[in-house]
């Protein structure tokens, strides 16, 4: 559905963020991406939604195809008329419009009003905590709320392909789970989701495949039962030891400053 | 006495309505990209300007001079955006900014080559008897700027709150990397707010100069209209009504009673001065959008 081929992805002409990511997602799955900070996870979704133009950044070799057909390089509209959504990181909602406008501007390219009015009842229905928020000025909602409105924002453009970064970043752990619960159930009606999480393990536990990314490459790819077995990622990125105990931070802190991985 | 005071009351708050409609050319900029036009009362003068040009130097009768000179004052609002701001999309606001600095000396230059530094007579519009009831005299310029000025207030209002293209502008405004991850062409949407500054302004340039002179000078509305765009909050259409009367209203009563006691000029410092201190109060005025910070 989606394969992103050899991609490469440069910044302002000068810093190669991206050093050749190939990646592929198939319909109806839930694919992670992992990885810690700076890695080049964002800047995987961002190339794919075309969005990495604002950021002065270009894809600057290999291929990104959906559903058979280029889309790198073509305009972010485009790619959303193609049916792939962005959920940027950080709960970007916009601050000062309520939360059922957000949600009709997700859905500004619906055909007609009626259509408009249907998606809008759709995500009422499937996120029931917004229908209570209608008038509530974005900004003033709570993190878990305005994580789920991003999410419902994106549900508006009926999107074939979501891209979620981040979503449980800066969320209270139950928040988390309701989240994930939310992307769960998105995934059993039919969206592809290709998730960026540092969390791994809620990100493991949706995901049917993963890959782990380090310094603009993948180091490491695998199905989500395959990953959550894996020594290496047991240790760096779960936090456990080997015999399937939590590790304390301070052990994992060690490993870190010391993992090589063999990509 | 009182009949007196009413008729300067009266006067003062359609003067002022006439700064709100110069106003909303701000606002709908700004609320679409955030950025404050510094060249709007330059965009005024072009679209008297363009006016004169279709009116009186071509001859043109009004009925069509005047449409057209909307439609090319439009079409000056989609080149600049063309030429200045598409290239400008994910720049910080502030660049922005400095280009219409920029664009106010070229637009100055532009009217200047083009129509030259004379004083051309405007067209009149507007009768230019003014209405009288009974004992008030209200001139007609402005009592249809004032029609003008609300309804328009209320069809952008509910442009901007109401449809999806309005809603998009404003998505744009917020922040351009989340419309862009929406499908929004943000450089459409900012281009379309520079076309509907554009007309505005010349919306604007029809009420105040109607059956006055016309010459670069003229741009001065554009900073007497400052003081209402900020005490409305500059994201505020429907509050740019309220901001017009109060700030034309003292306008016109410092005039009539406070300039002959002081020797003039307190008129046209006050507002001036009610800007300052709007800013120093609340700085987003009394309708704008404060800042949202979570922490």
């Amino acid at each position: 559905m989606l394969v992103l081929n050899n991609v490469e992805v440069m910044y302002s002409e000068v810093i190669l963020a991206l050093k050749g990511i190939t990646l592929a997602v198939q319909p109806g799955t839930c694919v992670a991406i992992l990885g810690g900070n700076g890695a080049g996870k964002s800047t995987t979704l961002k190339a794919v939604s075309g969005t990495i133009e604002s950021e002065d950044g270009e894809v600057s070799g290999g291929s990104i195809t959906f559903e058979g057909e280029r889309i790198d390089g073509l305009d972010p509209a485009e790619v959303v008329r193609r049916g792939l959504v962005h959920v940027m990181e950080g709960r970007r909602v916009l601050r000062h419009l309520t939360a059922e406008q957000n949600l009709i501007v997700g859905g500004h390219l619906a055909p007609g009003a009626a259509e408009l009015r249907r998606r809008l009842d759709r995500v009422f229905s499937f996120i029931p905590p917004l229908g209570g928020l209608r008038e509530r000025t974005a900004g003033y909602l709570s993190g878990g709320e305005q994580q789920m409105l991003v999410i419902g924002r994106a549900m508006m453009a009926v999107p074939k392909i979501m891209l979620i970064d981040e979503p449980s970043l800066g969320l209270a752990p139950m928040m988390v789970q309701d989240v994930f619960a939310l992307l769960a159930r998105l995934k059993a009606e039919g969206t592809t989701l290709l998730v960026v999480e540092q969390n791994s393990r809620v990100a493991l536990e949706l995901a049917d495949h993963g890959y782990v990314m380090e310094n603009g490459r993948v180091v490491l790819e695998g199905t989500a039962d395959e990953l959550r077995r894996n020594e290496d990622v047991r240790e760096f990125y779960l936090g456990m030891t080997a015999e399937g105990e939590r590790k304390s931070y301070r052990e994992v802190k060690h490993y870190r400053r010391r993992k090589r991985w063999l990509g | 006495m009182i009949i007196d005071f009413v008729n300067y009351a009266i006067n003062g708050a359609l003067l002022g309505l006439l700064y709100a409609l110069i106003a909303m050319g701000f606002v709908v900029i700004y609320r679409a990209s955030k950025v404050f036009n510094f060249a709007q009362g330059e965009l005024v003068v072009l679209g008297g300007f363009l006016q004169w040009w279709m009116v009186v130097s071509m001859g043109l009768p009004m009925i069509v001079g005047i449409p057209l000179a909307f439609v090319l004052a439009g079409v000056v609002g989609l080149l600049i955006e063309r030429i200045f701001f598409a290239r400008l999309v994910g720049e910080s606001v502030f660049a922005m900014v400095m280009v219409t600095i920029g664009l106010l000396v070229l637009l100055r230059g532009v009217v200047l080559v083009a129509f030259g530094p004379q004083v051309r007579p405007f067209p009149i519009v507007f009768p230019l008897q003014p209405l009288v009831i009974g004992e008030l005299m209200i001139p007609t310029n402005l009592l249809w700027g004032g029609v003008l000025t609300v309804l328009a207030a209320i069809g952008l209002s509910w442009f901007f709150n109401r449809t999806r293209t309005g809603l998009t502008m404003t998505a744009v405004a917020e922040d351009h990397q989340v419309a862009l991850s929406m499908g929004i062409s943000v450089k459409r949407s900012i281009a379309f707010a520079w076309i509907l500054g554009c007309v505005l302004s010349t919306l604007g340039a029809v009420v105040f100069l109607s059956g006055k002179s016309l010459n670069f000078l003229a741009s001065e509305i554009g900073f007497a209209a400052l003081p209402v765009a900020l005490l409305a909050g500059l994201e505020s259409i429907g509050g740019l009504l309220l901001a017009g009367v109060i700030v034309g209203v003292i306008q016109g009563l410092a005039t009539a009673y406070l300039d002959p006691l002081v020797g003039g000029a307190v008129g046209s410092v006050l507002p001036f001065a009610i800007m300052l201190l709007i800013l120093l109060v609340r700085p987003t005025g009394l309708f704008g959008w404060r800042t949202i910070e979570r922490v």
